[in-house]
């Protein structure tokens, strides 16, 4: 009788399904980053949001390629040990490790923030230990969620996302129709124009508002015909998010508020100017911004807040499955120990691997919470890390961790440029220049040149201007990589060399996976049309 | 209580607007991606179905037992929307007079047609039901699909029980050969043997 083949991932995601996984992330960075770089970037805001735009634009345009030419789960760390070699795909994927635990702690906090909107015993600055004890809770409760094998739907998710979608249009158009003054936003940018250090800071934490595109890969695998819809999906993404961020950066800047906002001495102040040194209203801008826009915000103030919430939940949720799938990719590669493949017995889920990052989460947690908690850390957090607050601590390790790995990304895609040109590439970066390399006709993109440029500058920014995202993160890396060699010791494996891999059946097999068979036929053709003439010239 | 009057502005207006038509554009752009090769192929049966099933005819008699193909045949008229007729075929010996009375048989297709109604209910699909009868009953099929227009005619079978050059049985043979609209089989498949195991001997035997 013959046997039948090992079962796979069942491609059940369609175009919305593969969008809303993205939206659920990067769309949920709007409600955390506004606020911050409003506090930051002041009147150059919107400027901040454009380069840390521009530069996600690259990173999407890498991310779109990239995924659509090796669908596989695994996302970063895998294109970039494929392109640069284990150790890179190892920094690559802890780095990306980092953002998913930050993101399980920074959404589930922003999360209680918006919920502190329509319930005032939430706020962070009046219950601190309120609020920290709900932040815990939601982290140890999606914790074990994802450890019984309780997910939010595909279908849950679309639904959230297209009801923010629709929200924020309204918001935004709402917000331009009735309340944004034109000469508002250039007096606002006249006379409000940030300082260098404030303007660097701000953008890195404008890129936070960006970070995500990672779940689209992640769900590659499970998508129908991935090399076709990611990159619609991908580039969709992308347009939306950018649309949002510069359209929020710019209505906040020029917004005439609907209701009188005034300072302590009864001075009227602008929208933005809520922002600055208040870190109650930097963890809920969205909400704050569209109970101003007149008429509609009215009706925006009661449900916003919840949307908010339940968005940046789903967020959190992601980090947590997110950074176990990553886990188990990177254990499946031999670049982390085995025991994060290992599945529970009971829940067919990666118990421990969940454990672990949720863990390191709380311990993130701690470490933000802190000052709120204790007068005496704060007194030491202002003495040696420039008094930043919870959430700035929290967006400082997301900004580092995703500038990080995105670099990593934009040198994973030029390295398989030049190894791997015979891959078909459903979808290609524009502008790239053309020669031969070790035999074969390569294009060499300027995109990922420019793409890496922008996002190491934005890593420059954020070990320059965040103290403790200049501690924490090349920390986290430091210890990784001492985790990564130890266990590759034990194992015997190369230490900074790659393991041998036969990537040409297993592009193959990626691709007949994938069901894109008139890809697998080119790559095939490829390779014969590559030997033939390796053979000739020999 | 409104601290601001409104001011609306052109600037305002015209970006406004443009958010709501580039999120709407790019949006309607993405879930409308070109369809795939196999995805081509799989439209074009899909087409295909639809013209083979704008019509149908379920066809029992004594020699053809399609009850199990009935709810099929539902389940098909329902989703593609297509008229559906119950028809039973009570063949009359030459040995009897062409209007000769034959109360069994006729009992046999009120239940058989009932059957076809009560499942056609459950499905919500609109059904009739007529019976014929006929010296030979391939014609009479054959006579109603071309009065009905029929684009299919479903047909239930049950294998004999030794070879006699028609496995299907002679008379669904005949009639698949000679329709001039498609033909569905459909071959119960309890009375196949190819999963059954025949390492496995009855626990008992007749002696």
């Amino acid at each position: 009788m013959p046997k039948s083949s090992n079962p796979e991932l069942r491609r059940s995601v369609t175009p919305w399904g593969s969008f809303s996984w993205g939206y659920s992330d990067v769309g949920a960075d709007i409600f955390v980053g506004l606020g911050l770089v409003l506090a930051w970037a002041a009147g150059a805001s919107n400027v901040a949001f454009l380069f840390a735009g521009i530069v996600y634009v690259c990173i999407g345009l890498a991310y779109t390629e990239l995924a659509a030419t090796y669908p596989v789960a695994g996302g970063g760390q895998y294109f970039v040990m494929r392109g640069l070699g284990d150790i890179f795909g190892f920094i690559a994927g802890w780095a990306v490790l980092l953002d998913f635990t930050i993101d399980v702690t920074l959404f589930a906090w922003t999360s209680v923030d918006y919920s502190s909107q329509l319930l005032p015993a939430l706020v962070n600055s009046v219950h601190p230990w309120l609020h920290f004890t709900v932040v815990l809770a939601l982290v140890i409760g999606l914790c074990l969620l994802n450890v019984v094998g309780v997910r939010e739907s595909t279908a849950f998710n679309g639904v959230v996302s297209a009801l923010d979608v629709v929200s924020e249009s309204c918001i935004l158009c709402f917000g331009f129709l009735f309340a944004f003054r034109p000469h508002l936003l250039i007096h606002t940018m006249q006379f409000n124009w940030p300082s260098p250090y404030q303007l660097m800071l701000g953008t890195s934490l404008a890129i936070i508002s960006f970070v995500g595109l990672e779940s689209i890969s992640q769900a590659a695998q499970e998508t129908q015909r991935p090399a076709s819809i990611i990159p619609r999906t991908s580039v969709a993404l992308i347009l939306t998010i950018l649309i949002f961020a510069l359209a929020y950066s710019n209505l906040a800047l020029g917004l005439q508020p609907w209701h009188p906002i005034l300072d302590a001495h009864g001075h009227p102040q602008q929208f933005w100017q809520i922002f600055p040194n208040n870190a109650d209203n930097q963890g809920k801008a969205v909400a704050l911004l569209a109970a101003q826009v007149p008429y509609y915000g009215a009706f925006a103030a009661l449900y916003v807040p919840v949307l908010g919430a339940v968005l940046l939940l789903i967020s959190s949720n992601s980090g947590v499955f997110g950074s176990s799938r990553i886990a188990y990719a990177m254990s499946s590669s031999n670049l982390l120990p085995s025991i994060f493949q290992r599945v529970h017995s009971r829940f067919r889920t990666p118990a421990i691997s969940i454990v672990f990052f949720s863990t390191i989460a709380v311990i993130e947690l701690l470490f933000a919470a802190a000052p709120a908690l204790y007068p005496h850390v704060a007194a030491l957090y202002g003495r040696f890390f420039h008094g930043e607050n919870g959430l700035e601590f929290l967006a400082d390790l997301y900004a580092f961790g995703a500038a990080t790995s995105y670099s990593f990304v934009f040198l994973g895609l030029i390295g398989l440029r030049l190894t791997d040109p015979l891959s078909p590439r459903k979808f290609k970066i524009p502008l790239n220049v053309p020669f031969r390399f070790r035999g074969e006709r390569v294009e060499f993109p300027i995109v990922a040149v420019i793409g890496f440029v922008g996002i190491v500058s934005i890593l420059l920014f954020t070990l320059r201007t965040h103290a403790l995202g200049r501690i924490f993160g090349p920390s986290w890396l430091l210890l990784g990589l001492i985790l990564y060699l130890a266990y590759r010791h034990h194992r015997r494996l190369p230490l900074l060399r790659s393991q041998k891999r036969d990537w040409r059946s297993a592009q193959t097999e990626i691709l007949r996976r994938a069901g894109e068979l008139e890809l697998m036929d080119e790559y095939v053709a490829n390779l014969k049309a590559s030997d033939e003439r390796k053979r000739r010239t020999a | 209580m409104p601290g601001s009057e409104v001011h609306v502005t052109a600037t305002g207006a015209m970006v406004a607007l443009f958010i709501a038509g580039a999120v709407g554009s790019t949006l309607w752009w993405m879930l409308h991606p070109p369809p795939s090769y196999v995805q081509k192929i799989a439209a074009k049966a899909e087409h295909e179905l639809e013209r083979m099933v704008g019509s149908l005819i379920v066809v029992f008699s004594p020699e053809i037992d399609s009850a199990h193909m009935m709810v099929l045949a539902a389940k098909l008229a329902r989703g593609e929307r297509s008229e559906l007729l119950a028809l039973y075929i009570v063949e009359v010996p030459y040995t009897l007079p062409p209007d000769a009375e034959m109360p069994f048989e006729e009992r046999q297709a009120l239940d058989a047609l009932g059957a076809a109604e009560t499942i056609a209910n459950k499905s919500n699909v609109a059904i009739r039901t007529e019976t014929i009868k006929t010296r030979s009953t391939k014609q009479a099929v054959l006579d109603v699909a071309k009065r009905e227009k029929a684009h299919l005619i479903i047909l239930g079978s049950f294998r004999e029980g030794k070879y006699s050059g028609a496995p299907l049985g002679r008379l669904i043979e005949e009639i698949a050969a000679d329709a001039k609209c498609d033909v569905l089989i459909g071959v119960e498949g309890k009375h196949g043997t190819l999963l059954i195991d025949e390492s496995v001997q009855p626990s008992s035997q007749a002696v």
